[in-house]
């Protein structure tokens, strides 16, 4: 996994996933009253939000990169 | 109730049954009000293995005003003790260092990695995030926040805006984020890559105080962080969903880390000094991030990506999954595997070389190095009466810092200059 | 569970007490539907689990296995032995929830056999609702003596969750249909549209009701039966001779105020065999009979 081979493509290729999702969106989806699993509290995005809060600290503080999920949630002395 | 003539037996049945249901709807179990206050409570402990320690607790609650508006707000305590890598590296003799304050010393044995144990801190966070709902299509959010210890003080505001299409089925997000950051470290700071002073080398206690205070810069100083995330949501089917994000962070001010170090060795690998790291002091990041969680008849599962570069070159790749497994309706397991791969930041060396040039920017901590670290952890859960949920878990984390190519001279072939770093977290959850 | 919009507004469905349950809600709003399916589900599954006679350590399972030791019940239960009281007393007791080893022997699975004498004879000195003792708070039954509430305990689950949507949506339309027994607490203005299924011909209807408010309620064995040399014997048992009630009609529908008092009409008429129209008719409430 070298520099060059990730620069250019890997941007171009995920910027290409989410254009295209954005695209086909109108194909994806289910109607309203479908909605029953993915209204089950286990689904949501955040439904574990304090252990991923407590996770993103830990790799913050242990490692060089931070964030991506969401904003990262604030600044700290630890990195 | 005496028996009655057959005529009698509906009217009887109606007075019965009447009875029956309206003295029950009193002695049923009471219907449980639609509760607006969630919370959630969790406390942590995180253990290296000869090294740093920290217990962190965290109390969020969420209140519900009506159907359009919550607010969030979430305080967290965390203390930390224990030792972590200086950044120099280990010798065949023993080693002295000055502790950051410039008030004594301590000492690292032969052939062992050097860790600096001055970090005993204390962290109080406070944030409060507002959401509301503000039409059919359009919500919108908005937060502040504030964390402050012995030596950091960090304060912020951020803010969102989401917009959904097709029937919810497709969120956009745009959100953004402002931080300011105070940094007054234990010493003052130092001066980029000066020479760390020893008092065994001076005369009098006055001669290494005002050498000591050459090392150091008065005042304190500040970090400023932009963010900006566009995100897009995604449902797929009745049981898929997905998540991207892209962010974009500019961060400018002081970036070194006070407290870290490097050795400087001859070609032997015989140290002759040890200088305060330094970094650049702007650092402009991007990250994609790719999620997709999926709901199974007995469990649920996520898998995902995300990849991280900026002009400091540190690049990055984490997988991560997570798959919950239903033993019945009120007890879970969750299996959770996170694969993490760095890249070193250009300005990063293990070491300085005596013959070199001293660099503009240098610093020999593993965490910005090459690197890869693997998470496993299980967790379990218990749904309880009246919608609490008792949880435990407990992760096993391991970090292997790598060499990014850099010759190892001398003497310093014989120890391991990376050494992994392996860590235990364990955390008890409640929410109710 | 699921929910689908109609016309007139939202169908809401799910499986509970082995039937097929579901709630028609005349209203506009797709988030106060979800959460009337959600209280309908809770309180039908909650009856379930507290009074099924199949679930393991609940209440009706620590009744049937307290070996004639008295077991603490709670209000709600002692209020459904109070009623159960009085249907036995009111129908003569033929209507007996201490039938239980009855049916057991008459077991509708499909195999299609009659049990021997000697075992119903056996299980007929199990049988007998003024064994049991009822105080406040207790419940005592000679071992061996098992109650079941399945004669009761649809209609109570409609009839409470029909109360439980009534209080908290006062303006709001519902039909509540749990395989059959249905209430309706709020007056609709057109009425709801129901029809009653055909025995003759399943998954038909052949009259159709228009309720506007009030209960339904349908006793009949169009789905569980036995049939040996020609003959079907119904799932409703006489528990005074241990066999299926003679010549009981194959279905039996009562409209009255409220569902737990037309199912019991129902039920009491069936168990009066050829007498079911007569003794409904005596009743003076509207009722269908299919034979």
């Amino acid at each position: 996994m070298t520099k060059a081979f990730y620069q250019p493509f890997a941007k171009a290729a995920v910027a290409l996933v989410i254009a295209s999702s954005l695209v086909g969106c109108s194909s994806l989806g289910v109607q309203p009253w479908e909605k029953d699993q993915l209204a089950r509290a286990d689904m949501a995005f955040n439904s574990e939000k304090l252990d991923l809060a407590l996770d993103d600290h830990i790799y913050f503080s242990k490692e060089g990169t931070s964030g991506g999920r969401s904003l990262a949630g604030g600044g700290c002395g630890c990195n | 109730m005496q028996l009655t003539p057959k005529q009698s037996i509906a009217s009887a049945l109606a007075l019965a049954s009447c009875s029956l249901l309206s003295q029950s709807a009193s002695a049923a179990d009471a219907i449980p009000a639609n509760d607006d206050w969630k919370v959630d409570a969790a406390i942590m402990y995180y253990g290296e293995q000869d090294r740093v320690q920290a217990t962190e607790a965290i109390g969020n609650v969420q209140k519900a005003f009506g159907d359009t508006s919550l607010l969030d707000m979430k305080i967290v305590v965390d203390s930390l003790t224990g030792a972590s890598a200086s950044g120099a590296v280990a010798q065949a003799e023993s080693q002295t260092f000055t502790r950051p304050s410039g008030d004594g010393q301590y000492t690292v044995g032969a052939g062992e990695t050097p860790l600096d144990d001055t970090f005993h801190d204390t962290r109080v966070q406070l944030s409060a995030n507002w959401q509301e709902v503000l039409n059919q299509d359009w919500t919108g959010n908005v937060g502040v926040y504030g964390s402050s210890e012995f030596d950091y003080l960090s304060m912020g505001i951020n803010a969102g805006l989401e917009r959904s299409f097709n029937k919810n089925n497709t969120t956009l997000s745009l959100s953004g984020a402002f931080t300011n950051d105070v940094v007054d470290p234990v010493g003052g700071r130092p001066v980029a890559m000066s020479q760390m002073v020893l008092p065994g080398d001076y005369a009098s206690d006055a001669d290494y105080q005002a050498a000591f205070d050459q090392t150091r810069l008065a005042g304190d100083d500040t970090k400023q962080t932009t963010d900006i995330m566009f995100g897009v949501t995604q449902i797929i089917n009745r049981n898929w969903l997905m998540q991207a994000n892209y962010g974009l962070s500019s961060v400018s001010g002081y970036m070194t880390d006070p407290y870290k170090i490097l050795s400087e060795v001859d070609s032997n690998g015989q140290t002759q000094a040890y200088r305060y790291e330094n970094r650049p002091d702007s650092r402009l990041k991007q990250s994609v991030f790719l999620l997709t969680k999926g709901a199974l008849d007995s469990g649920v599962v996520d898998f995902s990506y995300r990849y991280s570069t900026d002009d400091w070159d540190i690049q990055s790749h984490t997988l991560e999954t997570h798959y919950r497994y239903y033993f019945s309706p009120s007890m879970y397991g969750q299996l959770h595997l996170r694969y993490y791969q760095q890249q070193a930041a250009e300005f990063y060396q293990p070491f300085l070389m005596s013959g070199d040039a001293i660099p503009e920017y240098a610093s020999a901590d593993y965490r910005i190095g090459d690197m890869t670290a693997y998470t496993i952890g299980l967790k379990f859960g218990q749904r309880l009466s009246g919608g609490h949920e008792l949880s435990y878990r407990l992760e096993y984390y391991q970090q292997n810092p790598e060499n990014n190519g850099t010759e190892i001279p001398g003497q310093l072939q014989n120890y391991d200059l990376f050494p992994a770093v392996k860590a235990i977290i364990a955390q008890v959850s409640y929410s109710f | 569970m699921s929910l689908q919009p109609r016309p007139w507004g939202f169908l809401g469905s799910f499986t509970a007490m082995a039937s097929p349950c579901e709630l028609l809600m005349a209203v506009d709003d797709e988030p106060i539907a979800r959460q009337m399916l959600q209280l309908a589900f809770d309180e039908a599954k909650r009856i379930e689990g507290k009074f099924s006679r199949f679930i393991k350590g609940n209440l009706v399972w620590q009744l049937n296995h307290a070996q004639g030791k008295p077991t603490p019940i709670d209000a709600e239960t002692h209020h459904l032995f109070e009623f159960a009281q009085q249907c036995f007393q009111l129908s003569e007791a033929a209507f007996d929830i201490s039938a239980c080893p009855l049916m057991a022997l008459w077991r509708f699975d499909g195999s299609h056999r009659v049990p021997l004498q000697t075992d119903i004879d056996t299980a007929l000195l199990n049988v007998g609702f003024t064994h049991i003792a009822l105080t406040d708070t207790t419940v005592t039954m000679p071992a061996g003596m098992s109650v079941d509430f399945g004669g009761i305990g649809k209609e109570y689950a409609v009839d409470r969750t029909a109360q439980m949507l009534a209080q908290r949506w006062p303006t709001s339309s519902v039909l509540v249909n749990f395989g059959g027994d249905i209430a309706c607490p709020i007056s609709k203005d057109e009425g709801w549209q129901v029809g009653i299924e055909n025995p003759q011909q399943l998954d038909s209807a052949a009259a159709l009701l228009t309720i506007r408010q009030g209960a339904l309620a349908t006793s009949g064995h169009t789905r569980r039966y036995i049939e040996v040399a020609g003959k079907r014997y119904g799932h409703i048992i006489n528990p005074k001779n241990g066999y299926p009630v003679e010549q009981a009609p194959l279905s039996v529908t009562v409209l009255a105020p409220n569902c737990v008092m037309a199912g019991m009409l129902a039920t009491m008429s069936m168990l009066k065999g050829a007498d079911a129209e007569a003794f409904l008719q005596q009743q003076g409430v509207d009722f269908k009979v299919f034979r």
